[in-house]
């Protein structure tokens, strides 16, 4: 019960703080241009757009809501209530997979890409999760937003230059160790699926692990001592 | 309630809390007092498991503070001296949030209502006062009607009326059998709210006892009173347990020559500057 007030209260607190908004907005541009574009392009800029920005919503909302968090103090009052760091932690992927997931379904619906509604439903949950994982990771190492983002441009480079090379260009299927490459894969229903599965469920549960620990340990500092 | 034996912790190299043991009885309400910087927040914090690395023991509700669990905070409510609340959200948003995470909550409207903010509940944080969001942070800690409270400052920055409010608050959870641990730098308030009090400067305690007993063992009452001398007033200044050695004074009675007469008591700050030679504010 406490897990689903958490995600409740996570949902709400994005809605409340304009985050949502902000989101319905760039969909609403998104869309209008994968129906301006030729049909034989729809394909891959909607893979594109469900790549660089639903599945990584979760990089870059996490630095704002901790950045948030940390600035009204309310981290404070979660560390002296019941809640467990796991808890707080898969809350907040939770949360925002449920958008990401949305928002991403649509996208591939109108790109016409969504052939396999479910397995490309739970490509985007698992991407969501290590996205926003990671964006957490660096929230608890950023002081402030603009260092937040400073942190991400290099992990973002990492991210999408092989998996936008794998999309545009080599297609071998050793790329597919890379979280991102088998997102595409994913998404574009390819012929290696069971292996990009794998691979992303991997990836996934690393930086989730890691996340949780990352958080455990910048939870333990907000009582003014170090770890 | 809360047993501290041999508490040491340092946030440097530099020891800053140093061989402190005390005891918290069940019901009191247990006052820190202390210059801003001499270490009260800290052991707070280390009571309230924020700091899990100290040395020595410290023992919360059974429980040694470095090996907490979330159950832990089933029985113990903080209420910090900066407001955590979301702004964003309405003051009754921020309760329903908070009682969410608690295995058992108190009604909602209650609370809002014994600190007169039931009218003002759906409004959002940001448009309170400081009052109204140190009332809101306050009851916000009693959600889950916890046995013990920690208190960081509650009367800090708040105006005479507020103060007021927030401390009748405390004296009523003491009166519904709350253990209280709270930080003060206001020797008024410690006085006022607290049944023990210790003194804290540079990480140590130098003096644990009632506030009345700390006045009555270091100073004893003195009476001050003025009368009519040859057409003019003179002052005259007695010890209250010496009164009837005092000729001046019996005789100026005798005479009906008194204009006034005061008496006064030191204060816990003149105790606490002769303690520890620090001023509190």
């Amino acid at each position: 019960m406490r897990f689903v007030a958490l995600v409740r209260g996570d949902i709400r607190f994005q809605f409340k703080y304009g985050f949502y908004l902000l989101y319905g907005i760039f969909v609403l541009m998104y869309i209008a241009i994968l129906q301006l574009l030729p049909e034989e392009w729809k394909g891959y800029v909607a893979v594109l757009m469900v790549f660089s920005d639903p599945t990584m919503l979760g990089l870059f909302f996490m630095g704002a809501i901790l950045q948030f968090e940390k600035e009204e103090h309310t981290l404070h009052s979660i560390i002296v209530s019941p809640v467990k760091v796991q808890e707080y932690v898969l809350a907040k992927l939770c949360s925002l997979a449920v958008i990401s997931t949305l928002v991403a379904l649509l996208l591939a619906k109108v790109g016409g890409i969504l052939d396999h509604p479910m397995r490309f439903g739970l490509a985007i949950v698992f991407g969501s999760c290590l996205f926003t994982s990671l964006g957490l990771v660096l929230a608890t190492k950023a002081h402030t937003l603009n260092q937040f983002l400073l942190y991400t441009a290099p992990c973002e480079l990492l991210i999408t230059v092989p998996a936008g090379f794998y999309l545009f260009g080599n297609s071998a299927p050793i790329f597919l160790m890379h979280p991102g490459c088998s997102l595409i894969e994913l998404c574009m229903s390819g012929d290696h699926v069971l292996f990009a599965s794998l691979s992303l469920l991997l990836w996934t549960l690393l930086f989730v692990w890691l996340a949780i620990r990352e958080t455990r340990t910048y939870f333990s500092t907000l009582g003014g001592a170090k770890a | 309630m809360i047993t501290v034996d041999n508490l040491n912790f340092s946030y440097t190299r530099k020891p800053f809390i140093e061989s402190m043991n005390f005891a918290v009885k069940p019901g009191e309400i247990f006052g820190f007092l202390g210059p801003s910087g001499a270490g009260k927040s800290t052991v707070q914090k280390i009571l309230t498991g924020l700091i899990p690395t100290y040395k020595g023991s410290v023992v919360v509700n059974q429980t040694e503070a470095k090996k907490r669990n979330s159950d832990f905070y089933e029985h113990v409510g903080v209420d910090f001296e900066v407001p955590s609340l979301f702004e964003k959200l309405t003051g009754r948003e921020n309760l329903r949030y908070f009682a969410s995470l608690y295995r058992h909550s108190l009604p909602i409207e209650p609370l809002l209502e014994s600190v007169g903010l039931a009218n003002e509940a759906d409004k959002k944080v940001m448009d309170y006062s400081k009052g109204m969001k140190s009332r809101l942070n306050f009851i916000k800690a009693l959600l889950h009607a916890p046995s013990l409270l920690f208190l960081d400052e509650p009367t800090s920055g708040l105006d005479p009326s507020n103060a007021r409010v927030m401390k009748d608050l405390i004296l009523q959870q003491r009166k519904s059998g709350t253990t209280i641990v709270l930080t003060t730098h206001n020797m008024y308030d410690a006085t006022e709210l607290c049944d023990r009090v210790a003194f804290i400067v540079d990480g140590t305690l130098c003096a644990l006892d009632t506030p009345r007993n700390l006045i009555m063992s270091r100073g004893a009452a003195t009476i001050t009173y003025s009368y009519r001398e040859n057409a003019q007033e003179c002052q005259g200044t007695s010890v209250l347990a010496e009164t009837a050695n005092d000729s001046c004074l019996q005789r100026v009675l005798q005479e009906n020559r008194l204009l006034s007469i005061h008496s006064s008591e030191p204060t816990l700050n003149d105790i606490f500057s002769e303690l520890t030679g620090r001023k509190l504010q």
